[in-house]
């Protein structure tokens, strides 16, 4: 084959990313809604998220589960609205709709060409404004999300590892709980509880609005104020949970056993402060070292050299409240459990002992730099990552500063935060074997 | 302003999107640069005009094993320091194959964008194809075939494509057969690789964060030395498409779950200048509100969704209409599924109709091209199929100018006459009763499916053995 001389790829200097910072008004009605808007005239599409500053760890007491139930509960239908509403009003012009719930948030968002933009303020703010869930249709998507706990946490192999994480490793905080819940609880809960609950966090001083795309501020901010700035804001104060997990000061152990188990896991979780702490940056690189992508040392180890591991994964899972660094290994074909977690040791080891050095260190940054560019390329990641710092972490600016936070952590910062918090006395560890 | 009532929308917008240039470099790789600096973001694809179409029958899956082993090592780098060089710069590299093209696509952020592009070309040009690697890659596909064949859904697909292509391309699975890969080893590969990877049948798109002229120096620098081994690729003369014909062609499987159900017939070709009437032809019957799942969902309960699909392709691709239903439903969703289709004709959506149907289309394509991949993307299927690259700009303007009568007439002339059913699942609880009502019912045992044969069978039961 005629073909020149086979050259090394050059030698990758340290890469220097930088982006330009997200330019938005910001701004608070008389009724205590927060309005984000970032006009980006380049494709016709706008994007909507409203989040309510509420999940799984605000469930009412034996209520579990139910800020996800109520999300369902959303999409059927309000005083002036059929149920389906919002799907009809996205899908038949283009766009599509989803939620989620997590522990802190329940974030609802549509994307949809610019010219429906004031149909979907309007469609938001009427169901913020009141919801219309009757006997039926409450007992019909009570059925669905119970639906959804079989299908994903019972019927999938490791559906049940994230919820046993959460209720092992936390003893106080009601993250102990999740965010599915547990259908005893759903089927305990009534229709009073589903008024009590849209009365009690859907308001507009507990929800904030984010526009992302093709629209002109002025005119936005009118529709805004007409449609969301009548709803009036309850004179009782939010609820808000203000339970401290203890400090952990001994390794806790539950083993758990089930039938549709292919290979064993193990999940490591160790406390970490919450998402606005000043080490959260860190630890976002310290999961990358360990964990993303076949470079990591997890993979390279566990998997590729000496293969105890079919996966080994780091997750930072920094939340509003001290959240959870967890590490992940499901064990290769016979390989015994024991041995997959002394081969995770020892790189709990190596990553406490001594910092990653400076290509390392640069492939992580660029890791994380690439993935926060890449995630403002759509208006819907935009709009999502405004509400999330603004819920997670009380300040949406702090977008703006993530690059350069990232860039400042050095190696030594790396290796502090891992022998700060992945100790065995701050760790649960959740063995997950064939039955 | 009132607040009680639902606001009117607004009159639509259009969008504004990069002008792509063009030029073709000394040895024939045709480049299609563009320049988009809102984030530091730069995205390449290489396409490659030969995929799976390109294979012989008794090769089915070569393409894509090609496009799989791309990724798992160079002359100068092994599989896992192909991803360890990805990773340090912060780069997306994939590689695919379909039936019209094979390619490989990058992306990364503008600093690490000339390092991550110097690596496509490594993998791109100077694949090892190392037969560990080799083994690897096949015995996973040969795994994954297992996966495929326990889902009625994908059965039932590329049964409808042995339906209406026969033996012509198209016809055989784009991931081949356990019988296909297990004689496909590495002399295969790198042949396949050494005769349709060449610069002269090839497209660059590469766009983003840098102007068209460093494209193209960026092009020329990595590309430009890239030759063809000889001389240009000769492909045997297509066999035939044979023309479409109503049958219906059941494959007894006993196990499924449900019933997977694809009606549908060779349609269109990318190029025909009926593409946007036939495009939204289709979007009448896809979608929520689209009548395919009207009828099937929310009027019948006969399943959760429905939908149509048009693939265009170099030559004419298929139109399908498909749902999953329970095993004692499928003859009367059979029927439903047909009569969705005529009316069509039967009873043509008006313009008004069309509204919010087009409205689907050009949302789903605005928000494509949100991304510089999407964009790449977009050029490279114009680029690929010979579609001026300035169509894509007036995407939204075509889409929108389609008329009712337009609709009405590609659907009489190539979605409505002719097509054919392909029903997946425990045929005991619904043959008998489709073959009362339809001519030219065919059930083949799922133990007796050979999706490598044109015919769809094995030839003896010897064969049912192996």
């Amino acid at each position: 084959m005629n073909r020149e001389p086979v050259s090394a790829l050059p030698t990758v200097p340290a890469i220097a990313i930088g982006v330009a910072p997200i330019v938005y008004a910001d701004r608070t009605l008389a009724n205590g809604l927060r309005v984000i808007l970032v006009p980006n005239r380049r494709v016709p599409s706008v994007a909507i998220n409203v989040a309510y500053r509420v999940g799984g760890k605000d469930d009412p007491p034996g209520r579990s589960g139910f800020a996800h139930l109520f999300e369902h509960l959303m999409f059927k239908g309000t005083a002036r609205t059929a149920p389906e509403t919002i799907d009809r009003l996205t899908e038949d012009v283009g766009g599509f709709n989803n939620a989620f719930t997590s522990e802190d948030i329940t974030n609802y968002y549509e994307v949809v060409p610019s010219n429906h933009l004031e149909r979907l303020l309007w469609a938001e703010a009427d169901r913020l404004a009141s919801l219309d869930v009757n006997a039926a249709n409450f007992a019909t998507e009570r059925d669905v999300v119970i639906g959804e706990y079989d299908q994903r946490i019972l019927a999938e192999p490791y559906g049940m590892l994230d919820e046993l994480v959460n209720r092992e490793a936390y003893s106080v905080h009601p993250y102990r709980r999740g965010v599915i819940g547990s259908p005893e609880e759903l089927n305990a809960a009534s229709l009073d509880d589903v008024v009590a609950f849209h009365a009690t966090y859907y308001r507009p001083d507990n929800a904030i609005l984010a526009v992302s795309g093709d629209f002109d501020a002025d005119e936005t901010s009118r529709w805004v104020d007409a449609y969301f700035g009548a709803i009036p804001r309850p004179a009782q104060p939010i609820p808000r949970v203000h339970a401290v997990e203890p400090e952990q000061t001994a390794e806790r152990t539950f083993e758990y056993r089930a039938a549709n188990v292919p290979l064993a896991a193990v999940e490591e979780a160790y406390h970490i402060p919450s998402a606005a702490h000043p080490d959260a940056p860190a630890l976002d690189v310290l999961e990358t070292v360990l964990g993303a992508g076949r470079s990591s040392r997890l993979y390279t180890s566990l998997v590729y050299d000496k293969q105890v591991a079919t996966n080994a994964s780091a997750a930072a899972d920094l939340r509003e409240h001290p959240g959870l660094f967890g590490l992940r290994v499901t064990c290769a074909r016979n390989v015994a459990l024991a041995v997959a977690r002394a081969a995770l040791e020892a790189e709990l080891e190596r990553v406490r002992a001594e910092p990653p050095d400076e290509a390392e260190l640069a492939r992580a940054r660029t890791q994380i730099a690439s993935s926060v560019v890449r995630s403002r390329q759509t208006n819907s990641g935009v709009a999502l990552m405004l509400v999330q710092s603004t819920v997670v972490r009380g300040d949406p600016g702090l977008v703006n500063d993530d690059l350069a936070r990232y860039l400042a952590v050095t190696g030594d910062d790396v290796m502090r935060v891992a022998r700060a918090y992945l100790r065995p006395e701050n760790r649960t560890v959740i063995e997950y074997l064939p039955a | 302003m009132t607040v009680s009532a639902l606001p009117a929308p607004g009159a639509p917008r259009d969008a504004t999107l990069p002008a792509p240039v063009e030029r073709v470099l000394d040895n024939g790789l045709r480049v299609v640069a563009f320049s988009q600096r809102n984030l530091p973001l730069i995205a390449a694809q290489v396409v490659v005009r030969r995929g799976a179409a390109a294979e012989r029958e008794d090769e089915a899956g070569l393409s894509a094993l090609v496009a799989a082993l791309l990724m798992q090592g160079t002359t100068v780098r092994g599989a896992t320091d192909v991803a360890a060089a990805a990773d340090a710069l912060g780069a997306r590299l994939d590689a695919a194959s379909g039936f019209d093209a094979s390619q490989l696509s990058v992306s990364a952020t503008t600093p690490a964008f000339p390092y991550a592009f110097a690596l496509l070309d490594e993998v791109l040009r100077r694949p090892a194809f190392a037969p560990r690697e080799v083994e690897r890659v096949r015995t996973k596909s040969i795994s994954d075939l297992a996966l495929t064949y326990a889902n009625p859904g994908l059965v039932a697909r590329l049964v409808a494509q042995r339906v209406a292509y026969g033996g012509a391309p198209y016809g055989h699975p784009v991931a081949g057969t356990i019988a296909t890969l297990e004689a496909l080893g590495r002399d295969r590969v790198a042949w396949f690789h050494e005769r349709f990877y060449r610069p002269d049948d090839a497209v660059l798109v590469i766009g983003g964060d840098l102007s068209v002229d460093d494209a193209f120096a960026l092009a020329e620098r990595e590309l430009g030395s890239w030759r063809a081994a000889g001389a240009a690729a000769e492909v045997a003369p297509d066999a035939p498409i044979p023309p479409p014909r109503s049958q219906v062609v059941i494959v007894d499987k006993p196990d499924a779950g449900r019933t997977a159900l694809i009606a549908g017939r060779v349609s269109i070709a990318r190029r025909s200048p009926d593409y946007y009437a036939a495009t939204v032809a289709a979007a009448v019957l896809h979608g929520y509100s689209g009548r395919i799942n009207q009828e099937i969902r929310v009027k019948r309960g006969l399943s959760y969704g429905a939908g149509a699909t048009l693939s265009a392709r170099r030559m004419p691709g298929l139109f399908t209409a498909s749902t999953l239903i329970d095993h004692t439903r499928a003859a009367e969703a059979t029927d439903v599924t047909l009569a969705v289709i005529r009316s069509l004709v039967d009873a043509p959506a008006t313009d008004d109709d069309l509204v919010s149907r087009k409205a689907t289309v050009t949302g789903a394509f605005y928000r494509a091209i949100e991304t510089i991949d999407g964009i790449t993307g977009s050029l490279a299927e114009h680029a690929l199929y010979d579609v001026p690259l300035a169509e894509l700009a007036a995407y939204a303007r075509r889409v929108q100018a389609v008329d009712a009568a337009a609709v009405r007439d590609f659907a009489a002339r190539a979605m409505v006459p002719d097509d054919f059913v392909v029903l997946v699942g425990d045929a005991s609880k619904f043959a008998a009763e489709i073959a009362r009502t339809h001519a030219g019912v065919r059930v083949i045992p799922s133990a007796q499916l050979d999706l490598g044969s044109p015919a769809l069978e094995l030839r003896s039961a010897a064969d049912v053995r192996g």
